[in-house]
């Protein structure tokens, strides 16, 4: 491991060859960047997550902390890994206080695999737009995460007015566990939903996108109840009966921290995992593909009231923003 | 690579030397090597430390002798210490000094400017003192390391005195000429009509650095050693091959040549087109000097340009923007950059190869300062399968498979590919296979220079450009200097970034985009 103290780009990207080379074999084969974005009080979150991200794909993360945008002297410091604390593959966290930070994308780019798509995830509060940020503009993939936001439905509704294909929300890959039962469950059901109710934690992100996503491919109402949480707790789906048939009503609840509980009528209950991932295996789970998410854009769509988000153009271009000059106007 | 006929020829076989022992190394003849322009920058940063390494590793001979020539008012101790200064600085082998007390010895300077018939005349006279004192031979080495402007002098000052004639001499006498080989084809010619006069064409080296790189040598390698490749490197089997050659600085203090020079004229008529010229050529029958040349000259005279030259280059100049987390300024503020300037410093081009092999195939050559990283890459781009058996979900992430060639930095070879990604489903990705030279990170390569110095005095010239390929390279970009006088202003592209935007927009005109090196 190096680490670097009031340094340039530059010295950095000598720094990662020179471990490169000392590292020998393990540094070779890239699949991806994964530029992860963070604040200084988040990193050590932020590096546990992306290492356990980091030892299912072969990456080279760049862990960026912009500290104290209003600085006035700009410095660069970095830590330059290889197979080491921060995963199997290479790592770089740079710190950048004073004006750097709004210019990050200068000391990212010398640093990116070649040819290898970007993917860039932040920790905290997503940016108000993703364009505010060049470090999502340059990225084909972009990961927020809502449930870190200060109001994490608001946040998501900007995430659907700001969407564009190739964004995600690790609220989403939480629902996926919860998707796949129902989805099993309803594959051998017979007959139509009339109603589905999802009951999960007050202003959960994750409950409101698990009943858009009801809502839209079923097609029906759908409830939204809260309760003490965390996360969500139950969903349930009433399924018509055809002719004389009677209804079903198929509940999955959660059981535990692994399991869920599977209740259908006339039929015994069973126990079926359930998952609660981590943020590391979410953030695997969303570098496993790297292309657009339909669905995805379907729900938040179905959420936010916006249609037809998955067909939106591509093409961000990084909208200059200075916190200084805000500051300055406020 | 084998050494020209007409060295062997000269010497009876040394019955020491067996071509089955590979242990003993080629050594030159006793010899000298002049260098004009020894207080330049080439000459302190490359020149003199890779005369120190290759006599550190053993591979000058014993009688050698190092000659500056320039206009300072030194003797031989003031140049010795500059030279050991240099050579200290910027070796690549271990500093020894009594590595350096061996070449020291055999250093000496020359003061005097071009013009000057005396200085010229105690020069000759140098020479021959050495010849009884170090035992050097008649053979010399002039290495031109000045503006290209003072050739015509220096030339007609070898000529007077002599030393540039092999028989005057009783040995042989080379001189070693650096890029730009003139300013346009009409310029080259004149260059190389000049210069082969003096010297006879046999005993001209051109350096192209490049040709010395250990990766660019390892192309040929790749290419005819092996089975793998060759069936693929062709117009049924490659879609595109895109070569870059980009730099992070800036111009620095060299606006006096860069801006009458340009992009194009700096690294396009030269290094990338060699690096075509390789990366293109047919096999050679055999690896010796006349065989290599002559590919590589077809090569470069079945080059076509574009039909439409305003869609098939892109000029660009870099504006003031933030690289690697510094704030650098813009082309027209930097010093001595006259306000009108029209230079480019950013270069982009599709060339097309007329060959059986190569027809169809575009190739996209490209180069420019204030990019955001230093990097040089040959990459060769494959054609898509014409038909995926796969669900079109599941190679949504799939590219063209590449081989690409990193001749600067982290040396070495990627293979991309698609493959598996790890789970229940099927789906595919790229992923890189990766070749590393072991080579040490270094700015530029002093290797190139030691090969290339040794080479020269072994008189190898496989390694060097002929003034025909040089021609070749002047008829490419001519016509395109020319269409670009007629035009307007670069198109602007900010400091950081990979070039102007024009550049992408001619590559997706082909349905195409420029890999991120």
């Amino acid at each position: 491991m190096t680490t670097l103290w009031d340094t340039t780009g530059t010295e950095v990207v000598k720094a990662l060859a020179a471990e490169r080379r000392a590292g020998g074999a393990v540094a070779a084969g890239l699949v991806l960047t994964l530029v992860c974005v963070a604040d200084e009080s988040q990193v050590d979150a932020a590096e546990v997550a992306a290492t356990v991200a980091a030892s299912q794909h072969p990456c080279r993360m760049l862990l960026v902390v912009r500290r104290n945008v209003t600085a006035s002297e700009s410095r660069l410091d970095a830590d330059v890994t290889i197979g080491g604390r921060l995963g199997p593959g290479e790592a770089v966290v740079l710190r950048m206080n004073g004006r750097l930070g709004l210019h990050a994308e200068s000391v990212v780019l010398p640093l990116l695999a070649p040819d290898a798509p970007v993917v860039t995830w932040w920790y905290g509060a997503p940016p108000d737009l993703i364009a505010y940020d060049p470090l999502g503009v340059l990225a084909g993939r972009r990961i927020t995460d809502v449930h870190n936001a200060a109001d994490p439905l608001a946040a998501l509704r900007t995430r659907a007015t700001d969407y564009e294909p190739g964004d995600t929300d690790l609220a989403w890959s939480r629902v996926t566990p919860w998707r796949s039962v129902l989805a099993g469950a309803y594959d051998t059901a017979d007959g139509t939903v009339s109603r589905a109710t999802v009951r999960g934690a007050d202003k959960s992100a994750s409950a409101a996108l698990l009943a858009a996503w009801i809502g839209s491919r079923l097609d029906c109402d759908v409830e939204l109840e809260p309760s003490d949480g965390p996360g969500i707790s139950l969903a349930q789906l009433e399924v018509n009966g055809g002719g004389d048939r009677g209804g079903t009503t198929i509940t999955v609840a959660r059981n535990g921290d692994q399991a869920g509980l599977l209740s259908r009528t006339g039929q015994p209950d069973r126990i079926m995992p359930l998952r609660r991932d981590e943020r590391g295996d979410l953030l695997a789970e969303e570098l496993r593909r790297l292309d657009d998410d339909p669905v995805y854009a379907t729900s938040l769509g179905h959420f936010a009231g916006i249609p037809n988000l998955a067909n939106r153009p591509r093409g961000r271009r990084h909208i200059w923003r200075d916190p200084a000059e805000r500051a300055a106007a406020q | 690579m084998t050494i020209d006929e007409g060295v062997l020829r000269r010497l009876p076989q040394n019955p020491l030397r067996d071509p089955r022992d590979r242990r003993l190394p080629r050594i030159p003849d006793p010899c000298a090597l002049v260098v004009f322009g020894v207080t330049g920058d080439l000459a302190r940063k490359k020149l003199i430390p890779a005369i120190y390494d290759l006599s550190n590793r053993g591979l000058l001979p014993s009688g050698f002798a190092l000659l500056g020539f320039a206009r300072r008012d030194w003797d031989h101790g003031e140049f010795e210490e500059l030279a050991r200064e240099a050579a200290q600085k910027g070796a690549r082998t271990p500093w020894r000094p009594e590595a350096w007390a061996r070449l020291a010895d055999a250093v000496r300077f020359v003061p005097g400017s071009f013009d000057d018939d005396d200085a010229f005349d105690t020069l000759a006279q140098t020479l021959v003192d050495l010849e009884n004192s170090h035992g050097i031979g008649g053979n010399a080495a002039f290495y031109l390391s000045i503006p290209p402007a003072a050739f015509p002098t220096v030339l007609k000052q070898m000529e007077r005195t002599g030393m540039a004639s092999n028989r005057q001499a009783g040995g042989w006498r080379r001189v070693v000429v650096e890029k730009p080989f003139g300013h346009d084809l009409a310029s080259g010619r004149e260059l190389n009509k000049l210069v082969d006069r003096v010297f006879t064409p046999a005993d001209v080296y051109r350096i192209d650095h490049y040709l010395g790189k250990e990766t660019v040598q390892n192309l040929l390698a790749l290419r005819f050693a092996n089975t793998f490749f060759e069936p693929i490197w062709n117009s049924h089997y490659v879609d595109s091959v895109q070569i870059t050659m980009a730099e992070d600085v800036g111009i620095g203090t060299r606006a006096g040549f860069y801006d009458s020079a340009g992009a194009a004229r700096d690294v396009l008529q030269n290094h990338l087109l060699q690096l075509l010229a390789l990366t293109a050529m047919e096999e050679p029958v055999s690896f010796d000097a006349e065989s290599l040349r002559t590919e590589k000259k077809k090569v470069l005279e079945a080059i076509s340009l574009p039909g439409d030259l305003q869609s098939g280059t892109v000029r660009g100049r870099y504006t003031q923007g933030w690289l690697a987390g510094e704030r650098v300024k813009g082309y027209l503020d930097e010093q001595d950059v006259p306000a009108d300037s029209r230079t480019e410093t950013y270069a982009a081009v599709r060339l097309n190869v007329n060959t059986r092999r190569w027809g169809g195939v575009p190739f996209y050559l490209r180069t420019g300062k204030r990019l955001p990283r230093r990097v040089t890459e040959i990459a060769v781009l494959l054609q898509k399968a014409p038909h995926l058996p796969f669900a079109a979900t599941d190679t949504t992430e799939l590219g063209n498979n590449q081989l690409v060639i990193r001749v600067q930095p982290d040396e070495g070879m990627t293979l991309r590919f698609g493959s598996k990604v790890p789970g229940s489903a099927m789906e595919v990705r790229d992923v890189s296979m990766d070749f590393l030279y072991g080579a040490a990170f270094t700015e530029g390569s002093p290797e190139a220079y030691e090969r290339l110095i040794l080479d020269v005095l072994l008189g190898d010239a496989t390694l060097f450009p002929r003034n025909e390929e040089v021609e070749a390279s002047w008829r490419v970009i001519d016509p395109i200097e020319t269409f670009w006088a007629e035009g307007g202003m670069p198109d602007g592209y900010r400091a950081g970034e990979w070039g102007p935007a024009s550049a992408d927009e001619m590559l997706a005109r082909d349905g195409r985009g420029w890999r991120r090196p």
